[in-house]
């Protein structure tokens, strides 16, 4: 079995391999969190603590997931508040988990409503062991206006608070931003210069999942009504990816150390993660769904890759694709790459067909007593929703053409 | 050549239909499939890697555990063992592991993988008798820990019933030549045509070795007593040799009646359908409520349109007529063919090898004979014969090797 050495400092802190869960349920108690360690996870963010004034009062059910034909769980939803457990009970946890693991890292979650009460925390969760603080101004479905989401899209606000919790504390501290704005630099920004030392992101999106159609509710159902409310999972991996490089190409944040969040399940995403400027993972839905053995294969799997890319230390990868994503306006607009298709592996069923002719440029011709697409040149952009259909993978890219009047060398083009 | 007779039955799953078919897997919490493998790979692990794309991962999980991986794949019986116990069951039908597990270890060859390392040399050396799955299983698991294994085979090329037995269109060479390739790279040396008990006996190999293993199988047909100087008639491993030798390219019979009901019945009756032989009929001495061919061999068998008889028992034999009777009535049966096959079971045959044999097995439990020096695994130890078990008996047999020879238990 391959053995690299996955671990990576992140904030000042020593992480054995970047995979932590993030705040929510699956890091709700001392026992969870220890099977969680004992299964491989190098860092926990334990579920958010909010000051002892807030009571949370949760609905049941609480769940809903949106499938795509066969597939459950392509995105889930949540009405999740902040822990439920006293915080006294929470400091004790974080207190004996520091204590039975001493090398794994521990980062403690708040929240607050006011400037004492992030003092406060921040004061508190670091008396209990913590080695790290991540501010929760993100949670989209918090009963008080005061908390979450509302405060995560008020730059002001959250300067303030990231302000209070370094008086509180001087644990390395990273704000958990919300993704339910359209611009995150700025909020991302005020957190900084209210002392964060970096970002975490993405919290949960803004959403309404399904309805049961007939009694014309949102789900889940709570006594005949339901609610906006935070989305994660798989769906969630693309917007959380696009955040994680529009701050790391926004001016001053080029080097912004960042814990990726969203969406996470496979070895891929986290590479993904990383590549586009991630130090450490976190992950909540995949672990909901599927346990936290799931980390055994993202672990073994980036080992795999580490290999392949010939990288013996993981934040040599941290950031490498950011630079290959750049502003649409800066894009090469002078070819097109025709579709080559495989009349071998063809098996003849017409999607590419259906597809071109009703999404596309009607560019396929279809052969209809031999059932084979054939590509025309003429009508044909170069777009590829026909490889992108095409069940075997009988399309691919062939020819490049430079469009009329353009120069240079077709053959230059990295397609 | 024959084509058809080289041509791999089964399809392969792409990277597509894989992940689609491990999606079905319900991913159990103490997985039913993984208590089940007589070889104790654990299917749920490798097909949670493939869920999660981590294929080489995957790979690990199986390689690591077993030698003959690639070969299990395609002729483990899994409707007995891994798929009998599968949780999916209970909605529809059982995960396909031997197919999830053959594309990982394609992947595996396709990308020249090499999971299984070479031990750092202790100085010791092992020989082992007979380059079956048992003996070449053993061979890596001792090359891993550092020993020294040279293979005797009394056979021209190596893998016993992998190379001589099992038909290409359900084992292809090139499989069995990949296995055996990877354990000659991590070291072993291969004698074919060795045959221990004639140049070589056994008290020469327990001078020049630390330890002897042998593991020549039963790899002789049975012969009934009636058919003995029959000029028509074969045994079905013979026949399924030969045919193998030449890869498919013998002179064919008109007509063919094989006798047994078991796999290798099976196997001989679908051989001669898939070569061409014109009328082949198989008559079994088990009645279909208590056939021991696996229900994937029979159905193969009818599919490629082989007539089968159950519940006769051969009662007399002239030239190429053969006379049947039937176990539960008075009714008799006449059967006329060009070639009569023998399915009737395999022996052992290990006369100049000193080992108590009977019913075609060591008369003892474990691996160790009553000459501390010398081991047993595969076929004629005790318990199952299939490929899977042979490699579990081979590891087995190892571990109790490399204890004696002063090895770490379990490490
Ligand atoms: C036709 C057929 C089909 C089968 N199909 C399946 C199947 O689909 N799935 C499955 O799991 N199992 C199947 N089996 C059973 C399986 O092949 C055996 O259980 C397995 O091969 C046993 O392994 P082994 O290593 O003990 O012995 P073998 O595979 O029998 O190998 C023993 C080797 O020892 C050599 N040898 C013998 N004596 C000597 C000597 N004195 N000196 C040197 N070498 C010697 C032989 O030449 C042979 O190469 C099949 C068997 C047959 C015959
Ligand atoms: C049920 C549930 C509860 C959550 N609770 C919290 C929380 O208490 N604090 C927090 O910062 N984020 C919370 N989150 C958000 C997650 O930590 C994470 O940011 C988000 O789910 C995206 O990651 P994922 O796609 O891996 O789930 C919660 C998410 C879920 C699904
Ligand atoms: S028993 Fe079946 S469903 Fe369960 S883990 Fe094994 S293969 Fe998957």
């Amino acid at each position: 079995m391959i053995n690299k050495d996955l671990s990576i400092d992140f904030l000042g802190v020593h992480f054995e391999n970047p995979f932590c869960l993030s705040s929510s349920p699956v890091g709700n108690c001392y026992d969870m969190c220890k099977k969680a360690y004992d299964t491989g996870w190098g860092g926990v963010v334990f579920k958010t603590i909010g000051p002892e004034h807030f009571v949370v009062d949760e609905v049941s059910p609480r769940f809903d997931i949106l499938d795509k034909e066969s597939t459950p769980f392509v995105g889930f939803k949540n009405m999740e508040q902040i822990a439920e457990h006293t915080l006294e009970e929470n400091l004790a946890d974080l207190k004996r988990l520091k204590e039975d693991y001493p090398d794994k890292v521990l980062i403690a979650s708040i929240m607050g409503t006011n400037e004492e009460d992030w003092v406060e925390l921040a004061r508190l969760v670091t008396e209990a062991g913590s080695d790290m603080i991540e501010m929760n101004l993100s949670c989209p479905q918090m009963t008080s206006h005061e908390m979450g989401s509302d405060v995560g899209t008020n730059a002001e606000l959250c300067k303030k608070y990231c302000q209070a919790v370094k008086r509180g504390s001087d644990l390395p501290m990273m704000a958990k931003m919300t993704p339910n704005v359209t611009d995150m630099v700025p909020i991302a920004k005020a957190c900084l210069e209210g002392g964060a030392d970096g970002i975490a992101t993405i919290n949960t999106i803004k959403s309404v999942a399904n309805l049961d159609l007939n009694r014309k509710i949102g789900l889940p159902v709570v006594n005949g009504k339901s609610a906006i409310s935070g989305y994660s999972g798989k769906a969630v991996k693309p917007i959380a990816l696009r955040f994680l490089q529009q701050l790391r190409s926004a001016e001053g944040l080029e080097n912004l150390p960042i814990s990726g969040i969203g969406g996470i399940e496979t070895w891929e995403d986290a590479a993904e993660f990383i590549l586009l400027g991630s130090s450490t993972l976190q992950v909540t839905t995949g672990v909901m769904q599927y346990g936290y053995r799931i980390v055994e294969d993202m672990k073994n799997g980036l080992m795999h890759y580490m290999e392949e890319q010939g990288v013996d230390h993981l934040e040599e990868l941290v950031g490498l694709a950011n630079p290959n994503i750049i502003p649409t306006e800066n894009l090469d607009r002078d070819y097109k790459v025709y579709p080559e298709i495989d009349h071998e592996k063809c098996i003849g069923c017409g999607r590419c067909y259906i597809s071109c002719y009703d999404g596309a440029h009607q560019a396929i011709i279809w052969d209809e007593k031999e059932r084979k697409p054939y590509c025309d040149k003429d009508s044909c952009v170069g777009c590829h929703l026909c490889s992108l259909v095409c069940p075997v993978g009988a399309i691919t890219k062939g020819e490049v053409v430079l469009k009329p009047g353009r120069t240079g060398n077709p053959a230059d083009k990295i397609i | 050549m024959n084509e058809k007779y080289l041509e791999e039955a089964e399809i392969a799953y792409t990277i597509n239909t894989v992940m689609e078919e491990a999606q079905r897997c319900l991913l159990c919490h103490d997985a039913p499939c993984s208590k089940a493998c007589p070889a104790k790979t654990d299917p749920a692990k490798f097909i949670r890697s493939v869920r999660f794309r981590n294929f080489k991962g995957a790979a690990e999980t199986i390689r690591e555990n077993n030698a003959m991986g690639s070969i299990c794949a395609l002729v483990c019986p899994t409707e007995k063992y891994c798929q009998l116990g599968c949780s999916r069951c209970g909605i529809d039908k059982p995960i396909d592991i031997a197919g999830i597990q053959r594309f990982v270890t394609d992947f595996e060859q396709q990308l020249d993988m090499k999971i299984l390392k070479k031990g750092e040399p202790n100085g010791k050396h092992i020989a082992i008798v007979g380059s079956g799955p048992a003996g070449l299983q053993a061979a890596a698991s001792l090359l891993q820990k550092g020993y020294a294994v040279t293979i005797y085979e009394q056979a021209e090329k190596p893998g016993g019933y992998l190379r001589y037995g099992i038909p290409a269109y359900r084992l292809p060479d090139v499989i069995v030549d990949y296995e055996i390739d990877r354990i000659v790279e991590l070291g072993a040396n291969i004698l074919c045509g060795a045959k221990v008990g004639q140049e070589t006996s056994l008290s020469e190999l327990k001078e020049n070795f630390d330890a002897v293993l042998i593991a020549v199988g039963a790899s002789e047909g049975k012969m009934l007593e009636m058919f003995a100087d029959n000029p028509y008639t074969e045994t079905a491993v013979d026949f399924l040799a030969r045919v193998r030798d030449n890869q498919g390219d013998i002179s064919l019979p008109n007509s063919a009646l094989v006798i047994g009901g078991g796999d290798v019945a099976m196997d001989a009756a679908t051989t001669l359908k898939v070569l061409g032989v014109e009328s082949v009929t198989d008559v079994a001495y088990e009645t279909f409520s208590e056939f021991l061919a696996s229900k994937q061999e029979l159905a193969g068998a009818q599919a490629k349109g082989v007539t089968i008889i159950d519940g006769y028992l051969p009662s007399k034999v002239s030239d190429k007529q053969v006379t049947f009777k039937h176990r539960h009535n008075q009714n008799e049966l006449t059967i006329t063919a060009d070639l009569i096959i023998l399915a009737v079971g395999q022996k052992v045959n290990a006369e100049e090898l000193a080992l108590p044999i009977e019913h075609n097995e060591v008369t003892f439990e474990g691996y160790q004979t009553s000459d501390p020096q010398v081991f047993v695994a595969g076929d004629i130890a005790k318990g199952d014969k299939t490929v899977v078990w042979a490699v579990q008996k081979g590891k087995e047999a190892a571990a109790e090797i490399d204890a004696m020879l002063g090895g770490k238990a379990n490490d």
